[in-house]
């Protein structure tokens, strides 16, 4: 039995300009000690997932509309306040995105590190304190004694993400949900944050959740990939063979579009044109289809079921064995991935139907 | 020639003045707050001690001495019944002090509680405090503490719950505001996402970083509640004791010698100038140097 399983996760937001449809039914399984990597651009619905999963959405706007999150055994959804508060921290932890706003300004390091502790643990102030500087003393702050008196703003931002990392890891949660860690840092400290962040959880054998839009991240960090698209996973595939065989246009268009060390010399960086769709309106057909090269009609009507990319093969959730799938009417063929566009004669993506069109027309002015 | 030695000594970090270190700092150095700061000193000083700094009783006159200019026995002259104008005066600087902190500090506990209520627990709750916030903030300051003075009768304690009515609808909206601002703050959320306790959440993580724009306003108020009451005593709703030395009462009753005795109104109103205008310099001050933003 999976540790985390989400199943049909549907979250809208609404708002003064309607409803926004930020994550349109996604289920996914994480084994213990697992590390999964959600990727995809910004508004794609990786942040607002794992929120979701912490029941940490915005209120009253963020609303958990359908599906189950459930974890080690327990129904998230079902759970009051008081049982999720207990669970956080302790069960599962989350590290955010920007460390310079994460941290209390007006509370020092050893307040905000003891209180965590305190949360969950009756323990001393003293003992709270020396586990305090035991943490900080693993993610590799010097002289922690000293840093414990600091305040938030005396601290660089990879310092910041040291210490919002052994906050997350204080109580040894069973699974770690890291919103993009590393983007607000320099990329010398990236590194460093990241091999910290995988060191950490392979010796504690916390399952982790990598959330980033960097697929140079990932693919060390992880062993399976979600790619996410305007609140869909389009593809799923353990991490090597998602990068090695990628089979979704989107995540094909995502490798093409970072720039790549052994590519050939003179080699093009194909970006993906357009722009995420708007989710303020309910999602119809492909989500990825108007900015897709392989779309066909149906593209624009239908949206593809998430299914093996092997047709009849065991559909497998979790661990290194888990099944390659993706949502797509018209995959790429191997040779078009690697050149990053339709190779077929005379293929020409479907042009939108006139209703389509005119509701376009509608949104782009 | 030595090699220069690059010596990277361990240091301790400096131990931190954190925010309000560095707020105060910038205040220090601000001139226009510290000549408030100055004002404030010399009014709070007169208030303080002003039983050993007046010469005269302030209720003790002659009528023998009744009206006299400036001279260097009565160095701001005195008052239709003879008393003198400067122990008057100082003595005056106790009441407005009083009743000024009194009234801001009843006005802040009492805002600040219903904007502490309304922020925390939100919907309805929010909304109904809300609009009574807006009713009180619709109706002219003064006009409505008139209306509480005269329903509760006069006297200083009633003066200071009035004025602190007032002032109260400002404190509940900025507290509130405050609250709203932080509570989807990404270190609201990251505390609430390790298992914070709601109550915890509230009083150290959200109300702390709430508090500077209520230390500004609270200052400003002061200046407005000095005025107040100083205008509350000239319309005659003053002090119980008619013999009180009151800046706004002896205003009203200077006014009858406006064409013979113009020093008996230039004082009390410098008096009530020197107070107000400090408070609102050091507000100002304040407001710059805890908000960084508005740094030059």
């Amino acid at each position: 039995m999976a540790l985390l399983s989400v199943d049909g996760l549907v979250v809208r937001f609404r708002t003064h300009e309607g409803t926004i449809h930020a994550v349109n039914g996604v289920s996914f399984d994480l084994d213990e000690g697992e590390t999964l990597g959600i990727v995809g651009e910004s508004g794609c619905g990786k942040s607002v997932t794992s929120l979701a999963i912490m029941r940490l959405l915005p209120k009253p706007a963020g609303r958990i509309e359908g599906g189950t999150v459930r974890f080690d055994g327990q129904d998230l959804l079902a759970c009051s306040e008081a049982e999720m508060r207990e669970m956080r921290g302790r069960d599962i932890a989350m590290i955010f995105q920007d460390p310079m706003t994460s941290l209390n300004p007006v509370l020092t390091i050893e307040e905000q590190m003891v209180e965590t502790i305190q949360a969950h643990r009756k323990v001393g102030n003293e003992e709270a304190r020396t586990r305090a500087i035991e943490l900080l003393t693993i993610v590799g702050i010097p002289q922690p004694e000293n840093r414990l008196r600091a305040f938030p703003h005396q601290f660089s931002g990879g310092m910041r993400q040291r210490v919002m990392i052994a906050m997350a890891l204080a109580l040894e949660p069973k699974l770690l949900i890291a919103d993009e860690p590393t983007t607000a840092l320099d990329v010398t400290i990236q590194a460093q944050v990241l091999e910290l962040l995988q060191r950490l959880t392979t010796e504690t054998g916390t399952a982790a959740i990598l959330i980033t839009h960097d697929l140079g991240v990932v693919a060390g960090m992880t062993q399976r990939i979600n790619v996410m698209y305007a609140g869909y996973i389009v593809e799923t595939a353990p991490t090597a063979e998602l990068f090695a065989k990628p089979s979704h246009p989107y995540t094909v268009g995502l490798l093409h579009s970072i720039p790549r060390l052994d590519a050939v010399q003179g080699e093009e960086l194909i970006p993906i044109e357009g722009a995420p769709p708007d989710q303020r309106r309910a999602p119809v057909g492909c989500p990825f289809a108007p900015r897709c090269a392989w779309r066909l009609p149906d593209c624009w009507t239908t949206n593809p079921p998430l299914v093996p990319v092997r047709a009849a093969e065991a559909v497998v959730t979790t661990g290194p064995g888990a099944t390659h799938r993706m949502a797509c009417h018209n995959p790429p063929t191997a040779g078009e991935a690697a050149a990053g566009r339709p190779l077929r004669e005379g293929f020409v993506a479907a042009p939108p139907p006139s209703a389509v069109a005119d509701e376009l027309a509608l949104v782009v002015p | 020639m030595t090699a220069p030695s690059v010596a990277i000594a361990r240091v301790a970090p400096r131990a931190s003045r954190g925010l309000w270190g560095d707020a105060a700092r910038r205040l220090l150095r601000n001139r226009v707050a510290m000549v408030g700061v100055v004002f404030i000193v010399l009014f709070a000083g007169t208030a303080i001690f002003a039983s050993w700094i007046a010469p005269y009783d302030p209720n003790a006159g002659a009528l023998a001495n009744s009206l006299q200019a400036p001279s260097s026995a009565h160095f701001m002259g005195t008052d239709i019944q003879g008393r003198d104008e400067l122990s008057r005066v100082l003595y005056g600087a106790r009441i407005s002090l009083l009743v000024g902190l009194g009234s801001v500090i009843v006005g802040v506990f009492l805002g600040g509680t219903i904007g502490a209520i309304a922020g925390a627990v939100g919907g309805r709750v929010d909304n109904v405090l809300m609009r009574v916030v807006d009713v009180l903030l619709a109706i002219p300051g003064i006009l409505l503490a008139i209306g509480i003075v005269a329903w509760l009768d006069r006297g200083l304690p009633q003066i200071t719950i009035a004025v602190a009515v007032t002032n109260a609808p400002i404190f509940a909206r900025l507290l509130r505001g405050g609250l709203l601002a932080v509570r989807e703050a990404d270190y609201v959320v990251a505390a609430r996402s390790v298992g914070v306790p709601s109550r915890r959440l509230l009083l150290r993580h959200m109300l702390p970083n709430s508090l500077t724009p209520i230390i500004v306003a609270a200052t400003l108020a002061l200046a407005t509640a000095i005025i107040d009451v100083a205008g509350l005593g000239f319309l005659g709703l003053g002090p119980a004791d008619p013999r009180t030395a009151e800046w706004g009462t002896m205003l009203q009753d200077s006014t009858k010698f406006l064409r013979s005795a113009q020093y008996l109104i230039f004082f009390p109103g410098l008096a009530i100038v020197i107070s107000a205008v400090g408070f609102n310099l050091l507000g100002d001050g304040l407001r710059e140097s805890l908000d960084p933003r508005l740094k030059k």
